[in-house]
């Protein structure tokens, strides 16, 4: 697994842990932020790609300075490694939507704390940065939060604006950081017509989601699973799955 | 295995490698300013210059043997994650094995699978413990281009002593490298006393 910078000034950083090793689950992206000395993982990935992942993790930050995990939704993809991580780290703070507590429970450490997101959303504190839980219900989970950072202009995104990319993927939509082309985004984004077109349940949530999404200064749209859309490239991808009919399965 | 002695050497790995880069990073500058003093005294300063000059490749040698550091630790980590993940197969069956009475195959069953588990842990520790010599093989190494770099503080520091006519500020500068090199140095044998710590736990000693 690969780690990469996606923003970084002074105390405060975000990378994104990229292209796991293990190819018989979904390929998946971990983002790890710190602030002022502390770090938090955004959806911290399945039971099976744990050792990579915290392998990873101790490339970019000490893996002791992790107090804050945040889990966007229930999936096995997303946090069935908690409780390897509470085994490691029993100091971390996992901030879950409300809904799904009990059921995310059942992967273990029921020691572990676990912080309710109401469905109204809420923030954290990273060492002396807010972070805010942006609601994105029935995408596609029916709790399902985004984590925004509004000093760094990123939007954590979950599974939207996710693809399904072959192995040894880049990890920015045209190339390094965006560069800002059509042609980069077009080719990019056949990756994600299938995921969202099936993944994604509901036309309304989706405008709701977008509605409230626009309403906020983001530089960069990090899914995930694909790469992630910098630049001129989030309101192309906006725009785009604004357009985009989803919930497949039953519309055949 | 002890999880929290693991978690120990993936936070001193990590500051161990940020207290190289930026010890590197500051010998470097100071090598650098050392050698325009020299040049702006012309030949007195010459026996200075050749000192600054070794200094600054020995620094790029430092950079050079502490890359692997990192190269090591990821499977070191990635090894004793699969360990922690088997554990806690290993301890599910172990438990259900415990809460299992009277039912003769069920036991039967849980203990094979937690043996199965154990076997699968043990092989893992082995594979650990041979990474674990590996990476402290890379710090003897990088301790032993520490020693050379010291060497050359020392010829430094002489050279600025028998400089110090020409009023040029050579000590201090000798002075600040030597700083910096022990912060490397320090920051270096506590990791490997880290490393050796687990090596000793793992019961075959060092």
């Amino acid at each position: 697994m690969r780690a990469e910078p996606v923003f970084e000034t002074g105390t405060h950083r975000w990378w994104v842990l990229f292209d796991q090793d293990e190819r018989r689950v979904i390929d998946s992206n971990v983002y790890v932020v710190e602030s002022s000395g502390q770090s938090a993982v955004l959806d911290p990935g399945g039971f099976e790609i744990f050792p990579q992942v915290l392998a990873a993790v101790a490339e970019v930050v000490p893996p002791t300075s992790v107090r804050k995990a945040f889990v966007s939704h229930q999936d096995p993809d997303i946090a069935s490694s908690l409780p390897l991580w509470n085994a490691c780290n029993n100091n971390i703070q996992w901030q879950v939507p409300g809904l799904w507590e009990g059921f995310i429970r059942h992967y273990g450490a029921l020691d572990a704390e676990m912080v309710c997101i109401p469905d109204e959303g809420g923030s954290m504190m990273l060492g002396d940065r807010r972070l805010d839980f942006i609601p994105a219900h029935y995408l596609h989970a029916s709790a399902n939060f985004h984590l925004y950072d509004p000093e760094a202009k990123v939007l954590f995104c979950g599974d939207v604006g996710a693809a399904l990319l072959p192995p040894g993927h880049g990890i920015w939509v045209g190339g390094r950081r965006g560069a800002e082309s059509v042609r980069g985004f077009d080719e990019h984004i056949q990756h994600a017509k299938y995921f969202h077109q099936r993944w994604m349940p509901s036309n309304s949530a989706k405008l709701d989601w977008i509605d409230r999404v626009r309403q906020l200064q983001i530089d960069m749209l990090c899914p995930q699973h694909g790469a992630i859309y910098a630049g001129e490239n989030v309101k192309r991808f906006l725009d785009w799955f604004e357009g985009l009919t989803v919930g497949s399965a039953i519309a055949r | 295995m002890n999880i929290h002695r693991i978690m120990a050497i993936m936070d001193a790995s990590h500051r161990t490698r940020r207290t190289i880069e930026q010890s590197l990073r500051e010998i470097d500058r100071r090598a650098l300013n050392a050698m325009v003093l020299v040049k702006r005294n012309g030949n007195t300063l010459a026996g200075y210059g050749v000192v600054a000059q070794a200094f600054r490749e020995q620094a790029v040698l430092l950079k050079d043997a502490a890359n692997p550091l990192q190269q090591s630790i990821a499977p070191l980590v990635r090894v004793y994650m699969q360990i922690l993940q088997h554990e806690q197969f290993s301890g599910m069956f172990r438990r259900s094995a415990q809460a299992t009475t009277g039912r003769k195959r069920a036991l039967e069953f849980l203990c094979n699978s937690e043996k199965h588990w154990r076997r699968d842990i043990d092989a893992e520790e082995d594979e650990g413990v041979t990474i674990l010599r590996q990476l402290i093989d890379t710090v003897i190494r990088l301790q032993e281009g520490i020693a050379e770099q010291e060497y050359v503080v020392t010829n430094g520091r002489i050279e600025a002593a028998l400089s110090e006519r020409t009023g040029a500020p050579l000590m201090r500068v000798s002075h600040e490298m030597g700083l910096a090199v022990t912060k490397v140095r320090e920051a270096i044998w506590t990791y490997r006393g880290k490393l050796e710590e687990v090596l000793h736990e793992s019961g075959t000693g060092v």
